[in-house]
C-alpha cells in the first residue's frame, strides 16, 4: 500500500504542472478559433476546467495520506556563470487545498458564464481569457520558487486587465482596467524588489528545496534582520492584489467587468493570491517571533483591520449591487490578513477556502439577478424579486448568511470565530479583536440592507418584468450554495479537519468541543446587525410604482456620514489631488523635457550617427563597390563584370585585407 | 590504427561524401534533359518539362536529407573520445555536439532549397552543399592545422560555387566571384601565417604548439604568424574589416548558398578559431583589459570585434534591401561573438558558441523568410515585405520572432545569448577590464533595434503596396518549408525560454 501511494505521488508530482498547463492550452486553442464557433469555445474551456479539477483532485488524493506532506519538483531553469536559477512546483495542503478550491469554483463560474453571455458578440474570447485566468492562478498555487509565482502572479495581473476591459467600448470598463492594473502594478513593483532583496540575501528564491530553500531554517538564518524589509516589501504586493489599504481602490472599479469575471476576481483567484502569497511565504514574516508577533506581522494586522473595517462601512451606503460585494470581499480580505498577521494562518487560509464558495456565489447570484433585471445594478431600482427569482433568492439568503457568518448551520460562521478567537489572543492588544466585532455587526447589516432592497418589499422600475434564470446558471447557484453549507462539515470544532490538514496535525472528533464561547457572542453579534438592519431598512422600498425608493434611512438620519461613505471616504478624491496629480505634473515636464532638451541631444547624437553611417556606407558602396555595382545593375553580362572585376575594384577589396593585417600587426607590436 | 577503425571513426564524414555523389548521379540520370529543356527557354517561366525537373529536384532533395540524417545517427554512434593521426580527426564531446547541430543547419538549409526555382541543377547543387557539409565537420572535428586548413578549402570552394550557382543572374556571379577572389586571397595569409607558426614550433598539432609557444619567448615572427592565422579566420567570420564580400554575397547569392554562409560555415569557423586561440594560442592570450592591454591575440579579436560593430550596425541602418542589412548585422554580430572568446575560459568560450549557435539557427529562418518572399513579390528590398503580414501571418510572426531574436529582446534566443556573452566578458578579467567592449555591444544592440524594428514595421505596418501585388491574397503553398520555418521560429522561442536545454550540453561538452 506504501510503494502504490508513493508511485501515486511520484507520479502526481510529475504531472503537477499539467495543472495549469491544461487551462493555458485551451485558452491557446480558444484564441485560435474563429469568433463563430462559440459552442467549441465553451466546450473547450469547460473541458479544460474540468481537467483542471480532476487533476487538483488527484494531487490532493496523496496530501491526505501523511499529516503535513510535502513534496517538490525542482528544475534548472538556465544557467549563468556558476549561478543555476532553478525553479519549480510544490504539493502541499496549501496548494492542493487551494488548486481544488480554484478549479472547482472556476468550473461553476464558467458553466454561469455560458448562459451569462450567451448574448455576447465576443463570447470566443472571454473563454480565452477566462481560461488563461484560471491557469495563471493555479499557476500561482503549485509554484516553488518566488520568481515563478511572481510570473504567474503578474499574468493573472494581465488576465484581471483584459477581463474588466472586456467590454472595451465602455470609456468605464477601460478606466477600470486600466485603474486595477496600475495600481496592482504599483504593490508589484514592492513585491519585486523584495523577491531581489531576498535573492541577493539568501541565493535562492526556490521556497522548499529540501532544506536549502529560502523558507527553510538554513534560507532564513542568512536573512537576518532584512526578513523584515523583505516580508514588508512582499506584503506590499499582497496589498495591492488582494486590495488593502490603501490600494483598495481598484477592487470597487473592477466591477466594469461582466459579472463572471466579477466573481471570478473577487472570490477564487486575483484577490485570494494576495493572501495566498502571505500564507505560503508565512515564514519571512514570523522570523524571530516573540511570543508568535514580529513587526512586519503587526503592520498586516493594522492594515487589515484598517481595511475591513473602512470597507465595512463603506459597503453600508453603495447603492450598486455589486459594489456592495466587491466592498464586502475588500472587508474579508482584511479580515483574513488580521487572521494571518496575528498567526492563525490555518484560520486566515480556511476563511479564504470559505469564502471562495460563498462569494463565487453572491456574484453569481448578483450575476443572475442582474441578467434576469435586464442590466439593472441600482438595488433602488429592484425590490420583491423573491417571487420572480426563487431559486436565485434562496441561494443568494444562503450566502449571505454564510458571509455574515451566522453561526452553525454556515462555512463562513465557523472559520469567522475561528479568526476572531486567534484575534482575541493576540498578545499586544485587544483592539483588533473589538473592532473586528464591530466589522461582524456592520457585515450583517449591509448585507440586511441588500436582501431587502433586492428581493424583499414591493417590486419597482425593472423589477416587474424580472424574470428567473435558466437552468445553465441556476445549477452553479445550487452547487456553490451547497458548497458552502456543506463545507462546515470539515470546519466545526467538533471535527477540525481542515484546521488540522492546513497545520498537518492529525484530528479527531469531539462533540464537546461544538459549543465554545465564540459561538454565542458570534450569533448574538450578527443577530443584532441583522435585526438593526430590518429595523434600520423596514420601510425602504414598501410603497409601490416606478419611482425610485425614497431617501436612504441613513441618509435621512445622518447625511454627512453618508455622503461621506457614499463617496468612499473620498480616498479616490485624495488619490487624483496628490499622487495623480503629482504624476501628472512630472509627466508634462519630462514631456516639456523630452521635446525640447532630449530630443535636442538626440537629434543632435543621431546626425553625427547618421553622418559616420552616410561616410561609411559611401566608403563602402561608393568608394569600394560603385564600380561593380554599376556593371551589376547594367547586368551587361559576365565578360563584361570580369573585366570591370580585374579594371580595379578586387583590387581595392584585397588591398584592404592587407592593410587591415598591417594594422593589426602594428597594434599588436604596440603592446608589445 | 587498421583503416577499418578509421572507417568506422569517420563514418559521419564518409556517409555525407557518399550522399553527395549519390545525389550527384541522381541529378545527372534524371534531370539533365530536363533542365536542358528550360535553359533552352531561357527563363524563369515554367513550362511543361519542368515537372520532371521538379521531381527530380524532389527526389535528390529526399535523397540528400536522408544522407544527413543517417549522418547525425553515425555521430550518435561516435565513441566518446578518440584521436586519431595525432589529432587531425578527433571525437570530442564538443566535435559530435558540433557535428549535429552543423549537420542539423545543413538540414534546414536544403529544405530551403526544395522550393527555390532559379537553381537548374539540383543535383549537382546539392552535391556541392553536401561537399561544403564534409568541409564544415573536418573543420569541427580537427586540432590540427593542416586539417583545419584543408577543411577551409574544401568549405570555401564549395561556397564559392554556391555563391555564383544562380547562372541566370549576373549578382550572382558578381558574388561568387568577389567571394572567390576574397577568399582566396585570406587562405594565402592563413596559410602562410600557418606556415610560419610551423617553422616557430616544428608541429601542426594544437596542443603541441601551445606546449611549444609557452617556453619561446615573444618575437616579432610569432606575431606575424597569430596575425595573419587570425586574418583568414576574420574573412570566414566576416569580421570588420574583412567583411567587405559579406554584403555581395549575401546579396547576390541564391537563398540557401546565402543561408548556408551565414549559418553552418560561421558555426563551425567560431568552433575551430575558438580552438585555434584558446588551445593553440593559449600562451599569447595577452589581455584585452581597458587598462592593462596586453600583446597577443586577445587585443587583436577584441579591436575586430569593436570595430565590427561598430561598423555592422551603423552601415546597416542605411540599408534598403533585407539582404544586405542582414549581411552588415552578421558583421555586427561576428563582433559580439569575438567577445566571448575575448573573454576566454570555458564561460567565455561557451558563450560565444551558444551565441553563434543560436545566431545561425535564427538566420536559417530568416533567409527562409527571405526567400520566401522573394519568390513571391520577385524582390527581397524592404519595400517587399511591406504588408507580409495580410499574406502569410504565420511567415510574419516568425519574421517577427527572428529579428526581435537577433535584436535581443527577451525572451527569445538572442537575449540569452547576449546575456552570456556579455556577462561572462564581465567576469572574464579582474576589475571588470573588458567592459569598454561590453559597453561598445550594449551600444550597439541598441542601434540595432531600430533596422530590425524597420523590418517589422514594413511587415506589419506599411501597406504601400507595389500595385503588381495582391495583398488580400495570402499564400498557401509551400507547406514544407513554411512548416519548417515555423519550427526554427518556436525553437528560438524555445531556446529563449530554456536555454539551458543547448547552454548546458554546450557547456557540459567544453573540457
Amino acid at each position: 500500500m506504501l510503494s502504490v501511494s508513493k508511485g501515486m505521488s511520484r507520479w502526481v508530482m510529475h504531472y503537477l504542472c499539467l495543472i495549469p498547463a491544461v487551462p493555458f492550452a485551451a485558452s491557446l486553442i480558444i484564441l485560435s478559433l474563429p469568433n463563430a464557433r462559440r459552442g467549441s469555445a465553451a466546450a473547450l474551456a469547460v473541458t479544460g476546467q474540468v481537467a483542471a479539477l480532476a487533476l487538483s483532485v488527484l494531487a490532493f488524493l496523496p496530501t491526505l495520506q501523511t499529516n503535513g506532506f510535502r513534496a517538490v519538483q525542482n528544475f534548472t531553469w538556465f544557467a549563468f556563470g556558476d549561478n543555476a536559477l532553478r525553479i519549480g512546483f510544490v504539493l502541499d495542503p496549501l496548494a492542493a487545498a487551494m488548486a481544488l478550491m480554484i478549479s472547482l469554483v472556476g468550473l461553476c463560474i464558467f458553466v454561469f458564464s455560458i448562459g451569462y453571455m450567451a448574448e455576447d458578440k465576443n463570447f470566443v474570447r472571454f473563454f480565452a481569457y477566462l481560461s488563461f485566468f484560471s491557469g495563471a492562478m493555479l499557476g500561482v498555487v503549485i509554484a516553488n520558487s518566488l520568481l515563478l509565482l511572481f510570473i504567474f502572479w503578474e499574468l493573472v495581473g494581465l488576465a484581471s486587465y483584459l477581463l474588466i476591459g472586456f467590454w472595451i467600448e465602455r470609456p468605464s470598463a477601460a478606466a477600470a482596467a486600466k485603474k486595477a492594473f496600475i495600481t496592482t502594478r504599483i504593490g508589484d513593483m514592492g513585491f519585486f524588489l523584495g523577491i531581489l532583496w531576498l535573492y541577493n540575501r539568501s541565493g535562492t528564491l526556490l521556497f522548499y528545496d529540501s532544506g536549502k530553500g529560502c523558507l527553510e531554517s538554513a534560507g532564513l538564518a542568512m536573512l537576518g534582520a532584512s526578513a523584515t524589509f523583505i516580508a514588508l516589501l512582499i506584503f506590499f504586493g499582497a496589498v495591492g492584489k488582494s486590495g488593502q489599504f490603501p490600494l483598495h481602490v481598484w477592487l470597487p472599479d473592477a466591477m466594469e467587468g461582466p459579472t463572471p469575471v466579477s466573481a471570478l476576481i473577487h472570490a477564487a483567484t486575483m484577490v485570494a493570491a494576495g493572501v495566498f502569497l502571505l500564507a505560503r511565504v508565512y515564514p519571512l514574516f514570523s522570523l524571530g517571533a516573540v511570543n508568535g508577533v514580529t513587526s512586519s506581522l503587526t503592520v498586516v494586522v493594522w492594515i487589515g483591520v484598517t481595511t475591513a473595517l473602512m470597507a465595512a462601512l463603506i459597503a453600508i451606503a453603495q447603492a450598486d449591487i455589486k459594489r456592495i460585494l466587491a466592498y464586502s470581499t475588500v472587508s474579508q480580505l482584511g479580515l483574513m490578513m488580521v487572521s494571518l498577521g496575528v498567526g492563525g494562518v490555518a484560520a486566515g487560509i480556511m476563511h479564504l477556502l470559505a469564502h471562495g464558495f460563498f462569494k463565487a456565489l453572491l456574484f453569481l447570484g448578483s450575476g443572475s439577478v442582474i441578467h434576469g433585471c435586464h442590466g439593472e445594478q441600482d438595488i433602488r431600482n429592484m425590490g420583491g424579486l423573491r417571487r420572480f427569482m426563487p431559486v436565485t433568492f434562496v441561494t443568494y439568503a444562503i450566502g449571505m448568511m454564510a458571509l455574515s457568518g451566522f453561526p452553525l448551520l454556515f462555512s463562513g460562521g465557523w472559520t469567522k470565530e475561528e479568526i476572531l478567537h486567534d484575534i482575541g489572543h493576540w498578545p499586544p492588544s485587544r483592539a483588533p479583536y473589538y473592532l473586528m466585532l464591530a466589522g461582524v455587526v456592520l457585515t450583517a447589516l449591509y448585507m440586511t440592507r441588500q436582501i431587502i432592497y433586492v428581493f424583499l418589499g414591493k417590486p419597482r422600475a425593472v423589477a416587474e418584468h424580472a424574470h428567473e434564470s435558466a437552468r445553465v446558471m441556476t445549477m452553479p447557484l445550487i452547487v456553490l450554495a451547497l458548497g458552502a453549507i456543506l463545507l462546515s462539515v470539515v470546519l466545526t470544532p467538533a471535527w477540525p479537519w481542515l484546521y488540522a490538514y492546513l497545520s498537518g496535525e492529525s484530528v479527531h472528533f469531539e462533540i464537546a468541543r461544538l459549543i465554545q464561547p465564540m459561538l454565542f457572542v458570534s450569533l448574538v453579534l450578527v443577530s443584532a446587525g441583522i435585526g438593526v438592519g430590518f429595523w434600520m431598512y423596514r420601510k425602504a422600498g414598501m410603497q409601490d410604482g416606478d419611482r425610485p425608493s425614497e431617501i436612504d434611512p441613513l441618509e435621512y438620519a445622518q447625511p454627512a456620514l453618508f455622503r461621506f461613505l457614499a463617496n468612499k471616504m473620498w480616498v479616490d478624491e485624495l488619490y487624483a489631488h496628490t499622487v495623480i496629480a503629482f504624476s501628472w505634473m512630472a509627466a508634462r515636464l519630462s514631456d516639456w523635457l523630452d521635446r525640447y532638451f532630449w530630443d535636442g541631444l538626440v537629434r543632435g547624437f543621431g546626425a553625427i550617427g547618421q553622418l559616420f553611417a552616410t561616410f561609411t556606407t559611401g566608403v563602402d558602396e561608393r568608394g569600394i563597390n560603385a564600380g561593380a555595382d554599376e556593371t551589376t545593375v547594367a547586368a551587361r553580362g559576365l565578360g563584361r563584370l570580369m573585366s570591370a572585376a580585374h579594371s580595379g575594384q578586387i583590387q581595392v577589396y584585397l588591398g584592404v585585407i592587407a592593410i587591415g593585417m598591417l594594422a593589426l600587426l602594428l597594434l599588436y607590436a604596440w603592446l608589445a | 590504427m587498421s583503416y577499418l577503425e578509421l572507417l568506422k571513426l569517420a563514418s559521419p564524414e564518409a556517409i555525407v561524401v557518399i550522399t553527395a555523389l549519390a545525389v550527384l548521379t541522381i541529378g545527372l540520370t534524371t534531370g539533365r534533359e530536363a533542365a536542358s529543356a528550360t535553359v533552352s527557354t531561357a527563363g524563369p517561366t515554367r513550362n511543361a518539362g519542368s515537372s520532371s525537373s521538379t521531381r527530380s529536384a524532389a527526389l535528390c532533395s529526399f535523397v540528400a536529407a536522408l544522407g544527413l540524417v543517417i549522418a547525425i545517427g553515425a555521430v550518435l554512434m561516435l565513441p566518446r573520445n578518440a584521436t586519431l593521426f595525432g589529432g587531425m580527426l578527433v571525437i570530442t564531446p564538443l566535435t559530435s555536439l558540433f557535428k549535429i547541430i552543423c549537420i542539423a543547419l545543413v538540414f534546414f538549409t536544403l529544405l530551403l532549397t526544395t522550393s527555390e526555382k532559379s537553381l537548374l541543377h539540383p543535383g549537382e547543387y546539392l552535391a556541392i552543399v553536401l561537399l561544403a557539409t564534409v568541409g564544415l565537420m573536418l573543420l569541427v572535428g580537427s586540432e590540427e592545422l593542416l586539417m583545419i586548413f584543408i577543411g577551409l578549402e574544401l568549405l570555401g570552394l564549395s561556397l564559392y560555387v554556391m555563391a555564383a550557382f544562380d547562372k541566370n543572374d549576373v549578382r550572382s556571379a558578381e558574388a561568387g566571384l568577389k567571394y572567390f577572389l576574397f577568399g582566396s586571397t585570406s587562405s594565402a595569409f592563413t596559410l602562410f601565417g600557418i606556415s610560419l607558426i610551423y617553422g616557430m614550433s616544428g608541429t601542426t598539432g594544437l596542443a603541441a604548439i601551445s606546449a611549444k609557444l609557452a617556453t619561446a619567448s615573444v618575437q616579432p615572427l610569432l606575431a606575424v604568424g597569430v596575425v595573419m592565422t587570425l586574418v583568414g579566420f576574420s574573412f570566414k567570420i566576416a569580421a570588420a574589416p574583412f567583411h567587405l564580400w559579406a554584403p555581395d554575397a549575401y546579396q547576390g547569392a541564391p537563398v540557401p548558398s546565402a543561408a548556408f554562409i551565414a549559418s553552418g560555415s560561421k558555426v563551425a569557423s567560431f568552433v575551430v578559431l575558438g580552438k585555434i586561440v584558446l588551445v593553440g594560442f593559449a600562451p599569447v592570450h595577452g589581455s584585452a583589459a581597458w587598462h592593462g592591454m596586453v600583446a597577443g591575440w586577445s587585443p587583436v579579436l577584441a579591436v575586430l570585434a569593436a570595430f565590427s560593430i561598430l561598423l555592422g550596425n551603423l552601415v546597416a541602418l542605411a540599408q534598403s534591401n533585407v539582404r544586405r542589412l542582414l549581411a552588415y548585422s552578421a558583421v555586427a554580430h561576428g563582433g559580439y561573438t569575438l567577445i566571448g572568446l575575448v573573454a576566454g575560459g570555458r564561460d567565455g568560450f561557451s558563450a560565444a558558441l551558444f551565441y553563434t549557435t543560436t545566431y545561425a539557427i535564427t538566420l536559417v529562418g530568416a533567409f527562409g523568410v527571405v526567400g520566401f518572399v522573394r519568390r513571391d513579390t520577385g524582390g527581397d528590398d524592404l519595400s517587399n515585405f511591406s504588408g507580409l503580414y495580410s499574406r502569410s501571418p504565420l511567415m510574419a510572426g516568425s519574421m517577427a520572432i527572428f529579428m526581435l531574436s537577433l535584436a535581443g529582446i527577451p525572451p527569445l534566443a538572442g537575449f540569452f545569448g547576449k546575456f552570456y556573452l556579455f556577462s561572462s566578458a564581465l567576469r572574464a578579467s579582474p576589475g571588470h577590464g573588458l567592459l569598454w567592449l561590453v559597453a561598445l555591444a550594449l551600444l550597439g544592440s541598441f542601434i540595432s533595434l531600430y533596422y530590425y524594428l524597420m523590418v517589422i514595421k514594413f511587415i506589419f505596418v506599411d501597406k504601400r503596396a507595389e500595385p503588381e501585388i495582391d495583398h488580400r491574397l495570402p499564400i498557401t503553398d509551400h507547406v514544407l518549408q513554411k512548416s519548417a520555418i515555423s519550427l526554427i521560429a518556436a525553437a528560438v522561442l524555445l531556446l529563449g525560454v530554456m536555454p539551458d536545454i543547448l547552454a548546458a550540453q554546450i557547456l557540459a561538452a567544453i573540457p
